[in-house]
């Protein structure tokens, strides 16, 4: 039970990660990314071929995947720059799904389909996999509070403000002077960074990554975590994450409760009822559960 | 600027973690029962497969059950959903394994699912049964917890190469889309007919969206096969065999069943289909235990998948009776292969097999999906193929051997 509740843990901090990257980009700067998981995905890859074929330290496999899908990031953002809205949504899209085309098709590099497995985790195979577990947790849970920190930190700085101007009226913060595009590259570059290190700890955890993993599935939960939290609020980003995890997990049980069910009618149930749950939440509070509040100076 | 709580906020966040304290460890079983998981796809692409692969081994839990249960302990099956998503099974078996403690996991069908997951369970010494083909899963560092029903590229690839030859072929030409599997059955195939003195003359990869095959097609038969290998899915076979009628390519064709399936001859003019082959992986059709659970599941053409689930849970249940009831993934992995193979009595159901253990015999389980023996790694040695031709539109079984 516990090794469980700890590996679910895990998970939600993972999404909390994926919704905090979303946020920055999405919910600060107010430029739509549904190609976050293409982002996931690069950097699963890049932590895990880095210290799989190459032997280096996770450490420096994770500051990799960070390094890489910022590059990536910057790199969409300057190519994206003149679109927003339903445009950036579809190229980002886009982007995802030529990463995990690539990933299935280049198999010198990312053994296609059949994926990568033994991707090392930090003390796997020498302690418990309980024990293993927990170490985990701390290490997610650590990650989770640097970036928490570091957004937290963005959004209270004149900079935060700045990415607010841009969301709400990039042509206003043009006209007060700041530089667009570069604000926006940087904030894709931040998001992005923060996408990739979630994936690399996600590949880090379950030592196999494969382009299956990275599908617009991933996209869709994580986008979810953020509205129903609250877009643009850090703590909510985090709570809808956990929020996610727990109904995706609670509805499992629902067998115990309803009883005379099929596992085939809770299956199709427990999509239903995620489903049925966020809308609720969304219905009752619009804006999320922890709305964006903006400090008055 | 900090953020503050709100009290309304508070409350939401107090009372959702309240909840999730409150989520019922699962009904304790009558004491002794024995937990068994079942990680079947019931949504996602899978969804067509998973819900009778369940069936089935419900079906063999409540048979082994009615008869007394395994040691006269009841078998308890714990069913989750593995959403055809390697991330969403990770979490599901996490479940299986920490929550519910099973001692195995049955039915992972997609190969990614399985190989994210079996991890988990040789880390945690638990058993898994798994439907996947790819060649891949079975040389995972799986020390032994890991079995599968599903030929592999080796063995599909052997029985297409000795079935070409036994049509007399001696020049063999591949067309085979690009897909994880080309590479591997090419290589196989040309070492196989090799071996019985044949040869692959050619062997193109294409890719599947092209609306036409023409230079591919000219490639090939430049090389004068008298039989041609089509390794692909049904839209591109589809169009690769109108363009080899259209060239006036009149040698042997063979095919996956797939691929050149009965849609594909509806679409096409006969004459285009006219003798082609196909070879499918059969359940055991003619077996007892096939006929049982066909009449069992109300359905006379059962899919492979769920003929081996039927027989994943019957091993499962006969090493833990093997192992005198000690019902660990350790034990089963150390038994799983007492029971399949060797020179004990021929059983074809669970519940026989656990009356011959009890009566202290050996046994020999050969199931619905075939004869259930597995070499080191885990791969099956053998499983029945079925072997059929086009012939006027129609398909005519010619063996299933």
């Amino acid at each position: 039970m516990e090794n469980y509740l700890v590996a679910m843990a895990v998970f939600a901090g993972l999404y909390a990660l994926l919704a905090l990257g979303l946020n920055v980009v999405w919910g600060m700067t107010g430029m739509i990314n549904l190609g976050l998981v293409g982002f996931f995905g690069l950097g699963a890859y890049a932590s895990a071929l880095l210290t799989r074929a190459h032997r280096a330290p996770i450490v420096l496999g994770l500051a990799a995947a960070a390094l890489v899908t910022a590059a990536a990031g910057a790199a969409m953002a300057l190519t994206t720059a003149r679109l927003r809205g339903d445009y950036l949504a579809i190229i980002t899209l886009g982007f995802s799904e030529v990463v995990r085309l690539v990933a299935s098709n280049e198999l010198w590099l990312t053994n296609g389909t059949d994926g990568i497995s033994g991707i090392p985790g930090p003390w796997r195979g020498r302690v418990t996999p309980q024990t293993f577990n927990v170490v985990y947790l701390a290490i997610v849970a650590l990650a989770v509070l640097a970036v928490f920190a570091l957004c937290q930190r963005i959004r209270s700085s004149p900079y935060g403000r700045v990415l607010r101007a841009i969301r709400d009226d990039d042509q206003v913060a043009a006209v007060a002077g700041k530089r667009v595009i570069v604000f926006k590259v940087q904030a894709f570059a931040v998001s992005a960074a923060i996408l990739g290190l979630a994936g690399a700890l996600w590949g880090h955890y379950t030592s196999f990554i494969a382009p299956d993993v990275f599908t617009p599935l991933v996209t869709i939960y994580v986008v979810l975590a953020l509205t129903a939290g609250g877009t643009g609020n850090n703590v909510g980003a985090v709570l809808g994450a956990a929020l996610v995890i727990f109904l995706m997990e609670a509805t499992r049980f629902a067998t115990g409760w309803v009883g005379m069910l099929k596992p085939v009618q809770v299956a199709a149930l427990r999509e239903a009822l995620i489903g049925g749950a966020l809308l609720v939440v969304l219905r009752v509070r619009p804006r999320g559960l922890l709305p964006e509040r903006l400090a008055r100076s | 600027m900090a953020q503050r709580l709100s009290r309304r906020a508070f409350l939401e966040v107090g009372v959702t973690s309240l909840a999730v304290a409150a989520v019922p460890t699962r009904v304790r079983a009558q004491a002794g029962a024995i937990r068994l998981g079942t990680l079947t796809p019931l949504t996602g692409s899978g969804g067509n497969y998973g819900p009778s692969m369940l069936k089935a081994m419900q079906w063999v839990a409540g048979e082994i059950n009615a008869a007394g249960g395994v040691l006269g302990r009841k078998l308890e099956l714990v069913s989750e959903d593995d959403q055809t998503n390697p991330e969403a099974g990770v979490r599901a078996a996490r479940k299986l394994i920490d929550l519910d403690k099973v001692a195995a996991i049955m039915g992972t069908w997609a190969s990614a699912v399985t190989t994210a997951v079996a991890p988990l369970c040789w880390e945690s010494k638990t058993f898994l049964t798994t439907v996947s083909g790819s060649d891949t899963i079975t040389l995972l560092p799986h020390q032994g917890y890991l079995v599968r029903t599903q030929p592999n590229t080796q063995l599909q690839g052997r029985k297409f190469a000795e079935f070409m030859v036994a049509q007399g072929s001696k020049r063999v030409g591949i067309l085979a889309v690009q897909a994880p599997f080309a590479l591997p059955t090419q290589k196989i195939v040309g070492e196989e007919l090799r071996k019985h003195g044949a040869e692959l003359v050619a062997a193109v990869v294409y890719d599947k969206d092209k609306t036409t095959f023409r230079s591919e097609i000219d490639q090939v038969l430049r090389a004068r096969p008298d039989m041609l290998y089509l390794n692909g899915y049904t839209p591109d076979v589809t169009i690769v065999l109108k363009d080899l009628y259209k060239a006036g390519y009149t040698g042997a064709k063979i095919a996956q069943a797939y691929a050149v399936n009965q849609k594909l001859l509806n679409a096409l003019p006969p004459e285009v289909t006219e003798g082609t082959f196909t070879i499918a992986p059969s359940p055991a059709i003619e077996s007892a235990a096939y006929k049982r659970l066909a009449q069992a599941l109300g359905n006379d053409d059962l899919d492979p998948y769920s003929c081996q689930t039927h027989d994943h849970i019957s091993l499962v249940a006969l090493a833990i009776a093997h192992a005198k009831g000690e019902s660990t993934g350790t034990a089963i992995r150390d038994h799983v292969r007492k029971i399949s193979q060797g020179s004990g009595a021929h059983v074809e159901s669970a519940v026989e097999g656990l009356k011959r253990l009890a009566q202290g015999k050996e046994i020999n389980f050969d199931g619905a999906s075939g004869p259930c023996d597995f070499n080191e790694i885990g791969d099956i040695l053998d499983t029945k193929f079925r072997y059929e031709q086009a012939e006027k539109g129609k398909f005519k079984l010619l063996k299933i051997a």
